[in-house]
């Protein structure tokens, strides 16, 4: 396996041997298909942190994502989250199908 | 390290997210026109009412090019949840200046689309949006036709059911 990048918490790995994704959650591996891993960016974007700062809307902080049509399932934090994000944006840019320039990530 | 997602996928994913919100857009104008049908249909103004049928299934069309292409593209198409449909116009000419702004509107994000698909040399998606710059131009120019008959008409109540007249379905 090829490491893609890593975040504070999680790192996206890419196999040699066939054409799957991995990303390791710390807790588990998780084993994604390029589809899935687009639909987990899809729902991973679609999460307006804004309503974490807003007791109102998100009044304990935490985010249910399910992936790989309901076969994981994870609770996660603010913070997680913001990592989550920030390990969609980044790989996305390093696997070279985002208009995020790769070199300027580094 | 193979490119996989590159072989899975062929266009950026920074344009799929932007064409994923012209899917709603198209989305919000079909149901739009389907608002201003149901308005002239209530007034009796039969033929523009059918144009705006006509309208409101040509925007569907466009919206399902546009999922059809990223879905063709390996990408993920969404599903658009469509919400704040106006109802409500004072008058025929009121209805079809919204209609005029909508279309702009639309024209400003399509090109918006293609100005950043150009900057990430997403040659592809242009190339697909080239089709839509067109269809903006007639679209724009139909409503414009359409208006200028206030104009040269006048807009009391027998000028505005000889304009209504004079409106066909795709004009
Ligand atoms: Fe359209
Ligand atoms: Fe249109």
């Amino acid at each position: 396996m090829t490491s893609v990048y890593q975040s504070k918490f999680y790192t996206l790995y890419q196999s040699n041997t066939d054409r799957y994704f991995y990303i390791d959650f710390g807790q588990k591996v998780v084993k994604l298909s390029f589809c899935q891993l687009l639909a987990l960016r899809q729902k991973v974007n679609s999460i307006a942190i804004e309503t974490h700062f807003d007791a109102d809307l998100n009044k304990h902080g935490f985010e249910l994502l399910m992936l790989c049509n309901k076969e994981h399932l994870f609770l996660l934090n603010t913070l997680e989250i913001l990592d989550l994000k920030n390990l969609v944006c980044y790989g996305f840019a390093l696997l070279g199908i985002s208009s995020e320039n790769a070199k300027a990530v580094y | 390290m193979k490119d996989i997602a590159r072989q899975q996928m062929s266009i950026k994913v920074s344009s799929m997210d932007l064409l994923n919100n012209q899917i709603k857009l198209e989305a919000h104008a079909s149901a739009t026109y389907l608002a201003m049908a149901s308005w002239c249909d209530q007034n009796a103004y039969t033929n523009s009412a059918e144009f705006f049928y006509a309208q409101s299934a040509e925007e569907r069309d466009h919206m399902m090019k546009i999922f059809k292409f990223i879905a063709d593209s390996g990408g993920i198409a969404i599903s658009p949840t469509v919400e704040n449909i106006n109802h409500d116009f004072s008058n025929l000419e009121e209805v079809f200046e919204n209609a005029l702004d909508h279309e702009i509107m639309v024209t400003k994000s399509i090109h918006k689309i293609l100005a950043t698909a150009r900057n990430d040399q997403d040659y592809v998606v242009e190339n697909f949006l080239q089709w839509f710059v067109q269809e903006q131009l007639e679209e724009e120019k139909s409503l414009r036709n359409i208006l200028d008959l206030f104009e040269l008409m006048g807009r009391d109540g027998i000028a505005l059911k000889l304009i209504d007249e004079r409106i066909t379905r795709g004009e």
